[in-house]
């Protein structure tokens, strides 16, 4: 297969049209400092730029990057800078919400076996015992709510069989967690893929105009 | 680098601390800001106290605290994108999905293991067999008195748990990535070595299940508190607040390069608990991590305490390791 049609998921492309006057060897000049932090190797030619990152610190403006070629190549136009580089966050953020889903199927296959193991454990076992509270005269002074009675009283009373179940289910992780922080790492994805893929555009664009 | 006496000891020897509240910066703008950042902690403490306390039983429920805890927690990121504390620890893209992925481990694989055979299996165990009327005389005490008792006794564990993780090396294998932070946001607690998370989560903090409204408040406790551990916010703490409470300052010496400094502040809510065993610095720092601020990746801290205990046993009982025998090669919060 070829990779070209999926690596846009980790990979961010562009370009920039430098200013007339601007050298190659000029433009790698101010781009250079990006190159100069902890973890970072870079090598240059008179046109190319190939750089790898290794346990890059957070404070490192290109964090998110783990290698990367940038080129300037001569137009019609002027010279234009073109980059290609790579980001694991981008694609492990990508690969998350698969994790999370399969977190998901887990968390509910454990729930089943729990649940029938507990079924053929019901008949032995007693009810959760749970002491009646009483509300101290402070608190009643100031208005706190009573504390609800517990609820075999209520059993008693053969009001509460619905609620009984639910605690039932309540008993069981749920998989609504796991459902949850996919969808979170799917919508970050998104965001991530269009917030930095515009942050690099904007970070060589100040540093090729020297700010 | 000197560094600075305190008590017995010298911080800030291998990497800046500053010492004393007198020198920490205060809340830079105009009097808005000013009087939000200093005001807003003991406002959110008292608020949410107040709330749990009168509301109805329908609402004072646990879902209500979790559904709280999630809308205060993107509050304080709001927070910390207005008023940062350090510009070098300003959440990106990569540090914030990084945070979110050990926070959703927390919700799902860890509550799991959790549920089977952690503190969730074991206080289910020990409610079932409790005999209630030993603890009639808690029960009866006012509803603060108790949310007060269960969160000091929880911490109180929680500190030696983690003085623990600083001074025995199998337990500092398990505690150490959380180290290597760089920088404290929201949701830096909850980074780590799953086997730590799973360690500093026992406690008896769930025991107190029966008694949903005190543990509801001892809860809040820890989400107006004890959260501000890891944030990248400047407060005007208030000086009583300081005293009593764990706060973002304290933290920051505890994560310093400075090794010196990372033996201080282990509680995390009371920090009166230091005070109590002479562990508490006042004070507070901007490069934080180990190695000299080498980040550590989600693949390495899911492994490191299996890595580095194996090099260690290796090193210890290995044939060739004899001459280096005595040396562990991770030391306690370096």
């Amino acid at each position: 297969m070829n990779l070209r049609f999926i690596d846009w998921i980790w990979h961010i492309r562009g370009s920039l049209t430098l200013v007339p006057e601007q050298s190659s060897e000029e433009a790698f000049d101010r781009l250079d400092p990006l190159f100069r932090q902890r973890g970072t190797s870079h090598e240059r030619t008179y046109d190319t730029l190939t750089f790898r990152k290794k346990a890059q610190a957070p404070q490192d403006k290109m964090s998110i990057f783990d290698d990367g070629v940038l080129r300037i190549e001569k137009g019609e136009g002027g010279s234009v800078l073109r980059y290609n580089l790579t980001s694991r966050a981008l694609l492990l953020c990508f690969l998350a919400p698969l994790l999370f889903l399969g977190f998901a199927q887990l968390t509910i296959v454990m729930g089943n076996q729990k649940s029938s193991t507990e079924a053929s454990d019901k008949a032995k076992k007693e009810e959760k015992k749970e002491p009646e509270l009483k509300l101290n005269p402070i608190d009643k002074f100031l208005g706190a709510p009573e504390p609800e009675k517990p609820k075999k009283d209520d059993k008693k009373k053969g009001k509460d069989k619905d609620k009984d179940k639910d605690d039932e289910k309540d008993d069981k992780p749920s998989p609504t967690p796991a459902y949850v922080f996919a969808a979170i790492f799917a919508t970050l994805y998104i965001v991530g893929r269009i917030l930095e893929d515009w942050l690099i555009k904007r970070l060589f664009r100040r540093k090729l105009a020297g700010s | 680098m000197d560094g600075i006496r305190v008590g017995k000891r010298v911080i800030g020897s291998q990497s800046p601390v500053t010492i004393g509240w007198e020198n920490i910066p205060k809340v830079e703008g105009g009097p808005v800001k000013q009087f939000v950042f200093t005001w807003f902690q003991p406002a959110a403490l008292f608020a949410l106290l107040a709330f749990w306390y009168y509301a109805p039983n329908s609402i004072a429920k646990a879902s209500t605290g979790i559904a709280i805890g999630i809308g205060f927690k993107l509050l304080l990121l709001a927070l910390e994108w207005v008023n940062p504390r350090y510009d070098s620890w300003r959440l990106t893209w990569k540090e914030l999905i990084t945070d979110l992925f050990y926070v959703g481990l927390g919700y799902t694989l860890l509550r799991m293991v959790d549920t089977y055979i952690g503190d969730g299996a074991m206080i289910e165990a020990m409610q079932q067999s409790f005999n209630w009327d030993k603890l009639a005389w808690f029960m009866a005490l006012p509803l603060l008195v108790q949310a007060f008792l269960i969160s000091f006794m929880f911490d109180f564990g929680q500190y030696w748990m983690h003085r623990g993780m600083h001074n025995w090396y199998p337990l500092w294998l398990t505690h150490a990535p959380h180290h290597y932070i760089t920088q404290l946001n929201i949701n830096k607690g909850a980074v780590g070595n799953p086997i730590e998370l799973f360690l500093i989560g026992l406690g008896i903090g769930g025991f107190f299940d029966f008694l949903p409204r005190a543990a509801l408040l001892a809860g809040t406790l820890g989400l107006t508190v004890s959260i501000y551990q890891h944030i990248n916010v400047r407060f005007n703490t208030p000086r009583w607040w300081r005293f009593l409470f764990n706060t973002t300052e304290h933290h920051s010496v505890h994560h310093s390069q400075d090794y010196e400094a990372t033996r201080s502040n282990y509680a995390g809510t009371w920090i009166i608990i230091d005070r109590m065993f002479g562990t508490c610095v006042d004070g507070e720092a901007e490069l934080l991590g180990m190695e000299g601020g080498r980040r550590m990746s989600v693949g390495e801290t899911m492994t490191y305490p299996f890595t580095e205990g194996w090099k260690t046993i290796k090193e210890r009982f290995g044939r060739s390791g004899s001459s280096s025998a005595s040396e562990p090669i991770s030391v306690p919060a370096e």
